[in-house]
């Protein structure tokens, strides 16, 4: 009778596994609209204006790989095959980096947790220091394999995971799938990715066709995350600041 | 905390749908976003199988009507006598110049369309540009020419390095004069 309960007891201890208070949630009117008004708009923080079809042309973001390298799943990205290299179809990609760029802003807008992930080497600094502008974090190394999916006994008790994770290259030094594909699709974090003619998008929530060899092409990509998310931060210290003000005018 | 680990059943957005319908999850921050602003294509798992049999291209190639222009030229003059410069986005190579004027003039249509090809070689060369032809019989001259005048310096050390080891081999004939004279003598 009292041992269940004793081991019962123990056991949060034994495997680490104690879940972390859920925050005090206070029901306030102007909370939920401060969160909810981005969402009625279809391009709340304007990510159109950040790039055109010309920008996308000039950094080389439509090369792929050669015709050996294609990816069955890239096939419906893919504009036509010059020469036996592949040229990714840029309306497409626009229409997608909208998307994403998008859904990265809401993301920052909510202060969520964003993660950049790139194992290619050439990119690694640009990646890191991108994530420090930002304020927001990067992970280029090797990535361990239970990083998200053991975080508890890897961090300690209470971890808050990545809310969003973004591939600057969906690709390792192996020209294998990242394993945080898998795993962010396992713990159910979204995703948005770079994906080249040599990629697997099925499992990326918010997939971009586009170039992620050329360094033009990556310094774009890094430049258009760093804005959109400053962008965000920045429309969410406004808005706080007026539903503050509002507040108080209608309190006094 | 529940979850839902199985990324091979179903999109990110499906597992955590239903697993807040039953109520074991906190609602997390993108769930929203999503549900205002989903993908184009909803991110369920595929297997990447191979294609079996006969495999067909889906992706078109990509031609235009001035390659056929271009493969003449490259297979008359090989690449052109300036190299492409792609750093400049608006540049205009030989082959490029070569397609226009031939263009201009097969509109203009004063010339018949088998002369068209070296009435534009020769309007090219009015403007200052110098095609040369890439046929079998003109390559041995061009070539010898080209590595007279191209490295006379190098040319120079060849010489040089040729006239020391003619010197070397002299000096070793007369090093060994028995050798080389009973071998004269040998057979006799």
């Amino acid at each position: 009778m009292a041992v269940p309960r004793l081991l019962r007891a123990a056991a949060p201890r034994l495997y680490s596994t104690v879940v972390a208070p859920a925050p005090a949630r206070q029901p306030r009117d102007v909370d939920d609209r401060l969160i909810t008004e981005p969402l009625g708009h279809p391009d709340f923080f304007n990510v159109q204006e950040l790039f055109s079809l010309k920008d996308l042309f000039d950094a080389r973001v439509h090369l792929g790989h050669k015709k050996g390298c294609r990816h069955r799943f890239m096939e419906p990205y893919i504009f036509g095959c010059r020469l036996g290299q592949d040229i990714i179809d840029l309306d497409q990609t626009m229409q997608h980096l909208q998307l994403a760029l998008n859904f990265t802003a809401h993301i920052a807008y909510r202060k969520g947790i964003i993660l950049f992930v790139s194992r290619n080497r050439q990119f690694g600094h640009l990646v890191e220091s991108t994530a420090q502008e930002c304020g927001e974090y990067a992970h280029t190394r090797y990535w361990q394999g239970g990083l998200l999916t053991n975080a508890n006994v890897q961090f300690g008790p209470g971890v808050r995971l990545p809310d969003l994770l973004i591939f600057l290259s969906s690709l390792n030094n192996v020209f294998e799938p990242h394993v945080a594909i898998r795993d962010a699709a396992k713990m159910n974090i979204p995703t948005v990715g770079v994906v080249d003619t040599n990629c697997n998008p099925c499992l990326i929530t918010y997939p971009i066709p586009g170039n992620d060899d050329s360094p033009t092409a990556v310094e774009l990509y890094c430049k258009l995350f760093k804005m959109t998310i400053i962008r965000a931060k920045d429309k969410r210290k406004q808005k706080e600041v007026f539903y503050d003000l509002q507040s108080k005018a209608e309190g006094a | 905390m529940a979850g839902n680990r199985m990324q091979k059943i179903g999109s990110v957005f499906t597992r955590t749908r239903n697993l807040l319908r039953i109520g074991v999850v906190p609602k997390p921050l993108w769930f929203d976003v999503y549900a205002a602003f989903p993908p184009l294509r909803e991110p369920v798992y595929r297997s990447p199988r191979p294609r079996y049999g006969k495999v067909k291209d889906v992706v078109p190639p990509v031609f235009y009507p001035e390659d056929e222009v271009r493969a003449r030229f490259y297979r008359a003059y090989g690449s052109g006598p300036r190299s492409f410069d792609l750093s400049q986005s608006n540049f205009k190579s030989t082959c490029q110049r070569f397609v226009e004027k031939f263009n201009e003039l097969k509109k203009e249509g004063k010339i018949e369309e088998d002369r068209l090809f070296e009435e534009t070689g020769k309007a090219l060369l009015a403007q200052g540009i110098i095609l040369q032809r890439r046929g079998t019989e003109k390559v041995a001259q061009p070539d010898h020419q080209d590595t007279q005048t191209r490295d006379p310096v190098l040319r120079m050390r060849l010489q040089t390095v040729l006239e020391e080891m003619q010197e070397k081999k002299q000096d070793q004939f007369i090093q060994l004069p028995a050798v080389r004279m009973s071998n004269c003598f040998g057979p006799g």
